[in-house]
């Protein structure tokens, strides 16, 4: 599989503090914001029927729960591997979104990372950065 | 050949020889973007990290954090000069209050404390629709729950799909979704705006 280039960003689950205690497990039922897990858009046949990827024309290959994936900062380089726990983000919401780093750019968003795997490759205060996803 | 100093060993020789970094050391930026970008994480994809810590602030005392993690756990996590703090925007170690929930990342010690590199306060990352729009403030629907988000002048900005970011937030509309990051207040539904993202 190509690398899928896009948009990443993070979001909190599990046991949390403030706004993210009304998160939950998620749809695995395993996520935790500690852990180096991600949602994906396309976990499963329901989750696609909302986050709908394909609308902004991102061609996603169906994963399951536990799946690993690798996801690259196109700001720095850095890389983190993360298993899917979550379905998820709703990339039809951002359609044609696009973040830029210099010349390194993403559209769409792709995956959202776990506090804990997020910051490895990015601070969290930055929000949303482009970045590369890879299955190796 | 000169030894490579990690940051790893910098920050344990910091922390366990008890002296203050200064900002700016001999490994460059302390900002984690730049930091974390060359630094390898032997942990596995799936399993939870001994370098990061989540939690409630329970106390502040010469230098250290307690806090207490969302699983129970309690988390001793050292400060440094070197450790970047954000808390709505980038600030210093005397801005962190009991109570804040918080987000490290660190190097974890024999002793278990956590170095950390970086600690954010309070931080939040919501995806939300808008319900309301009032005066400098915003009414959200976050999963089932009402957040108050406040617009903080001069500071809160606006993404408008990809545009560069702008302190104008009006052309946010009710029923909009968004990703608003920002900075709980503790223990209500309230937070303050860094940067909303909408969508076109």
């Amino acid at each position: 599989m190509a690398a899928l280039v896009g948009e990443m960003s993070w979001f909190c689950c599990g046991n949390a503090w403030g706004p993210c205690g009304s998160t939950g497990r998620g749809a695995c039922g395993t996520c935790n914001s500690g852990n180096y897990q991600h949602a994906w858009p396309n976990a499963s046949a329901a989750c696609f029927t909302i986050t709908r990827p394909d609308s902004c024309g991102v061609n996603m290959t169906r994963r399951g729960c536990g799946f690993r994936h690798y996801t690259t900062n196109l700001c720095n380089g850095s890389r983190i591997g993360t298993t899917i726990a979550d379905c998820g983000p709703q990339t039809d919401l951002f359609c044609g979104e696009r973040s830029c780093c210099g010349s390194a750019c993403g559209s769409n968003r792709i995956i959202d990372l776990t506090p804990a795997a997020y910051s490895v490759i990015a601070s969290l205060s930055s929000g949303l950065r482009p970045c590369s996803v890879d299955t190796v | 050949m000169t030894p490579k100093m990690d940051r790893r060993r910098l920050l344990s020789t910091a922390v366990l020889g008890g002296a203050g970094l200064v900002g700016a050391t001999a490994l460059g930026s302390l900002a984690p973007e730049a930091a974390f970008a060359a630094e390898a994480q032997p942990v596995e994809p799936g399993a939870p990290d001994p370098n990061f810590a989540e939690g409630r602030i329970s106390k502040i005392s010469a230098g250290t954090l307690l806090a207490t993690g969302s699983d129970g756990v309690l988390h001793s996590i050292r400060v440094t000069d070197g450790t970047s703090i954000w808390k709505l925007y980038p600030t210093t170690f005397d801005q962190v209050a009991v109570g804040d929930g918080m987000y490290a990342r660190g190097v974890r010690l024999p002793d278990g404390t956590l170095a950390a590199d970086s600690i954010w306060v309070n931080i939040v990352n919501l995806h939300a629709h808008i319900a309301a729009v009032g005066r400098n403030t915003l009414h959200l629907d976050h999963k089932g729950q009402r957040i108050v988000a406040h617009v903080v002048p001069g500071l809160s900005a606006a993404v408008y799909n990809s545009t560069p970011a702008v302190s104008d937030l009006s052309l946010l509309k009710v029923g909009r979704h968004v990703q608003v990051l920002g900075a709980w207040h503790p223990d209500t539904n309230e937070i303050s705006i860094a940067t909303v993202y909408a969508a076109a």
